[in-house]
This record gives structure tokens, C-alpha cells and sequence, in this order.
């Protein structure tokens, strides 16, 4: 019974405050502000939230951790009602759908040109949605080539500079006998993407909506990504695709695989590993050329301004704030994030940080996924036939013919 | 007698039942009924209209439904969805069964086992389901651990198509025996002991007295247990979408797990709503079915 009164109490709490939202317009203004940053990233955001409300002392900031897997749905479900919070941290893919549905607020007129000249274009670009611009971007990432250089120095090879050499130098450093192999790929789409471009494949051109993934130039990919196991055997001749990105890990941890491709996102948990308890031993450069150039897909997270925020210029205020070259540069330093402005990458430990300017090295050649509504769930269905391309079920153009179908269905709206 | 007379003469009844028909018809009827129009409509996230854009979907009939049952993938789904659900519920029964019958005699320290067995169960579905991922990682696991230890070759358990389909249905048939197990357990300690000390009397050995005493006074329970396995099994999404994800390519999948990426990664309500109707219709069907065929046991008590 004690349960049920307190239940009563505390919902008429609830209500109470929930009424009392509307008549705060003219006080100090509240942003409601929903993230999706690690334990370790919150730490330093919350610290850049603190410093903000001490300079603005008119603003205040709820901000909010919502986990990132139920982001994306979470905050359609309140934005749908009307109800969505001030500034989220939106990932790339999600922006143009937000935007596509009327849920967000466009920033053309409030990023100054300057801002806009300063942030990395690829980065940018994520936020650009029919014509207007609807966020600017936090943090940046893309897929790099990542080598242990004691094993490539001992091998006598230099990184790879194109796909070629990327058999040779893998071949190199590959002894079956031990489990050593030069390379190693996963049974994941995002991962084939390189391939894709450095070959003169595509995805889906976002002008016309043209889908690329069974050009020529794709199948070459698919080919040239399953002959690096069955022809070249230079990656390991099992896979196990629920478990390979850990397996991946582990074995570059180890010293099994001298190279793989990765993302800043993995930099903590590699510098952990025994190989690199000196993180000099870490190479990150560019993932080898193909035929048509550089390929390496950017990701990475903007912030946006909902449709349903009351007070734009603040909240602005805000998130410019927070993207400040100093700030994230802090991020950079402590939480091995990219940063997004040209500048921050000039600032003392960014500068001087050989991780973070190798992936910069490669985001200058990387490619922008579709900006498109859709953009999220291109791997959905593209995974599965990878992977029956890589179990022999299909061959390399059944299975991408079989991606473009899936995804006219995914584009018919 | 018409209802509104019957509804006057049991005033009370009714009265008392208005708060549970409420209930039922706002959080069960109306969206069961709202959910079967929807899947004659084309709506998605982009026509269903909010607070900033109005709705424009529209009815396309039986589009959906022709759409969904004329793709191969549908058929080759639902045929690995039966032999999912078929085999899992096989082993939790003669499992569970096994164990119930172990348990049901005096043998020592019966609470702690009993206790032990419960565990499985009472684990939360997502560590148990990530430990057996990693169980079957193909190079860290502890069967191709084992296997290499005995000289074996690895297996791909995870990647290859009948060895994952054995993966994901090993690790339902442990977390699911424990409840069969419960159940039957249940119903055995129901059944009165003085039958077996008659029998006993009129000469029956053990075997006969399982065949003529403890499966036809089980049955009752037995078929609430199988159907309701049947209907959770059939509709078990976390196991595999945390073993497998449904690979490689679908071959895992299950119609639960298929309609979760064909229809929820985008909000497509009218496909979605369509693969709930089949799936409704094919679990009602079936449940119609067999509880008829199983029926007669009621009438040997």
C-alpha cells in the first residue's frame, strides 16, 4: 500500500512539473541536450557543459546519455509527438532521415562561412541535405590501414602503397604454419567499402539515386577482397562472422596479424595490447590504392537542433561552443577522437600525435557514404551477401546483384 | 436471451468485468485491430505524418501480402523457422521431461539440483547468449578449443550454414529445458501416488507404469507446455540476433528475426504490421489444430 501512495506522489510530481514546461519560455532558457558518448567521453563533455553554464549563466543544460543503439529510434519517438530535445548528437547517417522527416532545425544562416571553411568537407558533407545545412559535425572517423611496424621492419616491407603491394607485403609477413597472416578482413560490408572505391566501384549516387554496387568496378572488388584469401593467402582461411571483429583485434593485439584496417574508435583497445605497450609500434597510414584511386568510407557524429527547440540561438550558442578548436582538441587528446575543424589538428597534442594525424592523412582521400535518408541501412542488406560471397554460395556479382535489389526496395518510398 | 437482457440480470457480473474488458479491448483489441488495417496501407515513416508533416499514406490492399508471400526468402525463412522451432521444442521436452523424472524420485540433495537446473533460465538471455558466441568462436572457443585439443579440425560453427542453425538451436535448447523441466515437474508431483501403488498391486513393471499412469495424466500439462514452447520458440528473437545476427546470410534467420530487419530498421508499419498478421495467423492456426488433435485426454480423469 506505502508502495502504491508513493507511486501516486510521485506521479503527481511528474505531472506537475510536466505542466509547469510551458510557462518557462521567459525565464533562463533550458536546452535539453541527448548524447550518445562513452563513459570515458561523457567525463570530458560534461566538464565543457559545466564551463559553458559558467560563462552563460542564463542557459542551462540538461544533458542526457542515451545509449546509442536506441538513439536513432528514441529520439524519433519524441520528435514524432512533438516533444524531441533541444541538441542531439545525431550520427552521420541519421541526419539526412531526421531532416528528411521534418525533425530538425537547419543551420544555414547561423555556421558562419568561416566555421564552414574550417570544418574537414567530408565531415560537412554529412549534414549537407537538399541544399540546406542541418548540423555540424563533432567527431569524424574512417577506416585506416593500421600495421605493427616491429613486424614489418623485421619482414624488411615498407606499409603498402597500393593494392598490389598489399599482397606482396602480405605475403611477406604470412606464415600459415604459425596462424601469421599478413592481413586480415571481416565478413562486414563496411569493411569491403575501401575495396569498393579504390577499384572504381560505387554505393549509390545521391543525385540521381543510381545504385553502383554491381558496377564493374565493385565486382573487381568483391573478386580482388575474396582472391586475397583463396588465391593470395594472405588472410586467414576461416571465418566467423559473428565474432571476427574481436578476433581481428586480438589477433593484431597479439602480433598474429601485422595489418588490418580499423578506426579511432579502436585506438584505447589496441594500444592495450601486448604488441603495443609502446604505442610507437602502431602504425596508421593510408589504406592502399587501388586502380581508381583511395577509398576509405568517412563516419562520425554531428549536432543537430530539433525542429522542437524554442530557442535556436542558444542552443547554437551551444554546440558551437562545445565544437570550439580547443575543445576538441581536449577530446582528441583524451578520448582519441577525431576533430572536425582543420584548426584543432594544429593544436598542441593533436599536432604531435602521430595516431590521430595518420587517420587526418587518410580522411584527406576518403569518401563520403549516400547522404540520403536511407544511408544507415545500406549495410543491412549489402553483410549477408557479402558473406555468401566469401561462403562460396554466390559468386562475387550474384551477390552484389543481389545487394542492388535489396536496395531499390530500400529506396522505393 | 439477448445480451442487453442478460447484461440487466447479471448487473454485478458485468459491472465487475468492465475494468478488465476495458483494459483488454484499449491494450489488446484496439491494437490488434488497428495493427491488421495497417497492413493493408503503405505507411512508413515518411507518410504517417506528425506534428510537422500531415500523414499521406494509403490503402494498397493486399499488396503487402502478396509482396511478403511471393519472395523466396519468405518461404526459405519459414521452412527454417519450423525446423527451428520443431527441434528446439523436441529437445526442451524430452530433456525437461528426463530431468522431471529424475527429480520427481527421493534422491539426495534433490533442492540443490533442482536448484541448479533452474539456472540457465534465470541467467538473463543476453550474457547467456553472448558466453555461447564466444563458446563457438572459431579460433578462442571452447569447442574448437577442445576439438583442437583432441586432435579434431575446427569447426566454423558460426559461419557455416547447418553448423550455425546447430550453434543458435544448442543454445536455446539450454536456456530453454529449465521451464519444460519446471512444468513437468509440476505435473508429475499432481499425480497421485496411490495409482502407482494400485498398479503395483495389479503387477505392472515401471515401463508400463510410465506408459499407462505417467504419460496419459501428464498430458494436459504437457500440451499447455509444448504449445506455449511452441509459440515462444517460434517467435524467440534475442538468441539469435545475439548468436548470429541471422547469418550467414539469413540462414539463421527466423520470420522474427527476418521481419525485424525487413520492417522495424526503417519504420515501415505496413510491412511490418503484415508480418505480424502471417505470423499471428500461422501460430492461431496451429494452435487450433493441435490442441484439437490432443484433446482427448481430458476425459481420462
Amino acid at each position: 500500500m506505502k508502495q502504491i501512495i508513493l507511486l501516486a506522489f510521485a506521479l503527481a510530481l511528474l505531472l506537475t512539473s510536466c505542466g509547469g514546461k510551458e510557462e518557462k519560455a521567459e525565464g533562463p532558457t533550458v536546452l535539453k541536450f541527448w548524447h550518445t558518448m562513452n563513459q570515458e567521453e561523457t567525463i570530458t563533455l560534461d566538464g565543457l557543459v559545466e564551463t559553458f553554464m559558467a560563462e552563460h549563466p542564463e542557459i542551462t543544460i540538461d544533458a542526457q546519455v542515451v545509449p546509442f543503439s536506441d538513439a536513432q529510434n528514441k529520439f524519433k519517438t519524441v520528435a514524432q509527438a512533438g516533444d524531441a530535445p533541444d541538441v542531439f548528437r545525431a550520427e552521420i547517417a541519421w541526419t539526412p532521415e531526421f531532416a528528411e522527416l521534418g525533425f530538425l532545425t537547419p543551420l544555414d544562416t547561423l555556421v558562419s562561412p568561416e566555421d564552414q571553411r574550417d570544418y574537414l568537407p567530408g565531415a560537412l558533407r554529412y549534414n549537407q541535405y537538399k541544399g540546406r545545412l542541418w548540423g555540424v559535425p563533432q567527431v569524424t572517423d574512417c577506416l585506416a590501414l593500421l600495421y605493427n611496424k616491429r613486424l614489418l621492419q623485421k619482414a624488411g616491407v615498407e606499409p603498402p602503397a597500393t593494392m598490389n603491394d598489399l599482397v606482396l607485403t602480405a605475403k611477406k609477413l604470412t606464415n600459415p604454419g604459425q596462424g601469421r597472416y599478413g592481413f586480415f578482413w571481416r565478413g562486414d560490408s563496411y569493411w569491403l567499402t575501401p575495396f569498393i572505391w579504390a577499384f572504381g566501384g560505387g554505393l549509390i549516387d545521391e543525385a540521381d539515386g543510381e545504385i553502383h554496387i554491381n558496377d564493374p568496378g565493385s565486382v573487381q572488388a568483391l573478386e580482388f577482397y575474396i582472391a586475397l584469401r583463396d588465391e593470395y593467402g594472405v588472410v586467414p582461411p576461416e571465418v566467423d562472422f559473428a565474432n571476427d571483429y574481436e578476433n581481428m583485434l586480438v589477433g593484431f593485439k597479439t602480433g598474429k596479424y601485422a595489418m588490418i584496417f580499423n578506426g579511432p574508435w579502436a585506438t584505447a583497445d589496441i594500444l592495450a595490447g601486448e604488441q603495443f605497450a609502446d604505442p610507437g609500434n602502431l602504425g596508421v597510414t593510408r589504406i592502399p590504392q587501388g586502380p581508381a584511386g583511395y577509398g576509405s568510407p568517412v563516419g562520425g557524429h554531428n549536432y543537430v537542433i530539433s525542429s522542437s527547440c524554442r530557442n535556436v540561438p542558444a542552443a547554437y550558442q551551444f554546440i558551437n561552443y562545445l565544437n570550439r578548436a580547443e575543445h576538441q582538441a581536449e577530446l582528441a587528446r583524451r578520448n582519441n577522437l577525431l576533430p572536425t575543424r582543420k584548426s584543432a589538428y594544429e593544436l598542441d597534442g593533436v599536432a604531435d600525435n602521430a595516431i590521430i594525424q595518420g587517420y587526418r592523412h587518410q580522411l584527406e582521400v576518403a569518401n563520403n557514404r549516400p547522404v540520403i535518408p536511407e544511408g544507415g541501412l545500406i549495410f543491412v542488406d549489402f553483410t549477408p551477401n557479402l558473406q555468401a560471397a566469401l561462403n562460396g554460395k554466390m559468386t562475387a556479382q550474384e551477390a552484389l546483384d543481389a545487394t542492388a535489389k535489396a536496395w531499390e526496395q530500400l529506396l522505393e518510398r | 436471451m439477448s445480451l442487453w437482457k442478460n447484461i440487466r440480470r447479471h448487473r454485478l457480473a458485468y459491472l465487475l468485468i468492465l475494468p478488465t474488458a476495458v483494459v483488454m479491448a484499449t491494450i489488446v483489441f484496439y491494437p490488434l485491430i488497428r495493427g491488421v488495417l495497417i497492413s493493408f496501407t503503405n505507411m512508413n515513416q515518411y507518410n504517417m505524418g506528425s506534428r510537422f508533416v500531415p500523414a499521406s499514406y494509403r490503402f494498397v490492399g493486399l499488396n503487402n501480402y502478396l509482396r511478403v508471400l511471393a519472395s523466396r526468402e519468405f518461404w526459405d525463412i519459414f521452412i527454417q523457422t519450423i525446423i527451428w522451432t520443431v527441434t528446439n521444442v523436441f529437445f526442451h521436452f524430452t530433456i525437461g521431461l528426463g530431468l522431471a523424472l529424475l527429480l520427481n524420485r527421493r534422491l539426495k540433495g534433490r533442492a540443490v539440483y533442482r536448484t541448479l537446473l533452474l539456472v540457465p533460465w534465470a541467467v538473463p538471455t543476453y550474457i547467456s547468449a553472448f558466453s555461447w558466441r564466444w563458446l563457438f568462436n572459431s579460433k578462442y572457443g571452447f569447442f574448437n578449443l577442445a576439438l583442437k585439443a583432441l586432435g579434431a579440425d575446427p569447426i566454423p560453427w558460426l559461419s557455416h550454414e547447418i553448423w550455425a542453425m546447430v550453434a543458435v538451436i544448442a543454445t536455446n535448447v539450454w536456456l530453454g529445458f529449465p521451464f519444460m523441466m519446471v512444468v513437468l515437474l509440476g505435473g508429475l508431483q499432481s499425480i497421485p501416488k496411490e495409482m502407482y501403488e494400485a498398479s503395483e498391486v495389479d503387477g505392472c513393471g515401471p515401463l508400463r507404469q510410465f506408459r499407462s499412469i505417467t504419460l496419459p495424466l501428464l498430458k494436459p500439462v504437457a500440451l499447455t507446455a509444448t504449445l506455449l514452447g511452441i509459440i515462444w520458440t517460434f517467435n524467440m528473437f534475442n538468441v539469435i540476433y545475439l548468436v548470429t545476427e541471422g547469418g550467414p546470410h539469413h540462414q539463421t534467420d527466423i520470420l522474427a528475426t527476418f521481419a525485424f530487419i525487413e520492417a522495424f530498421h526503417q519504420w515501415r508499419f505496413g510491412i511490418a504490421t503484415t508480418y505480424a498478421v502471417i505470423i499471428l495467423s500461422i501460430l492461431l492456426s496451429f494452435s487450433f489444430f493441435y490442441i484439437r488433435a490432443l484433446r482427448g485426454s481430458e476425459e481420462i480423469y
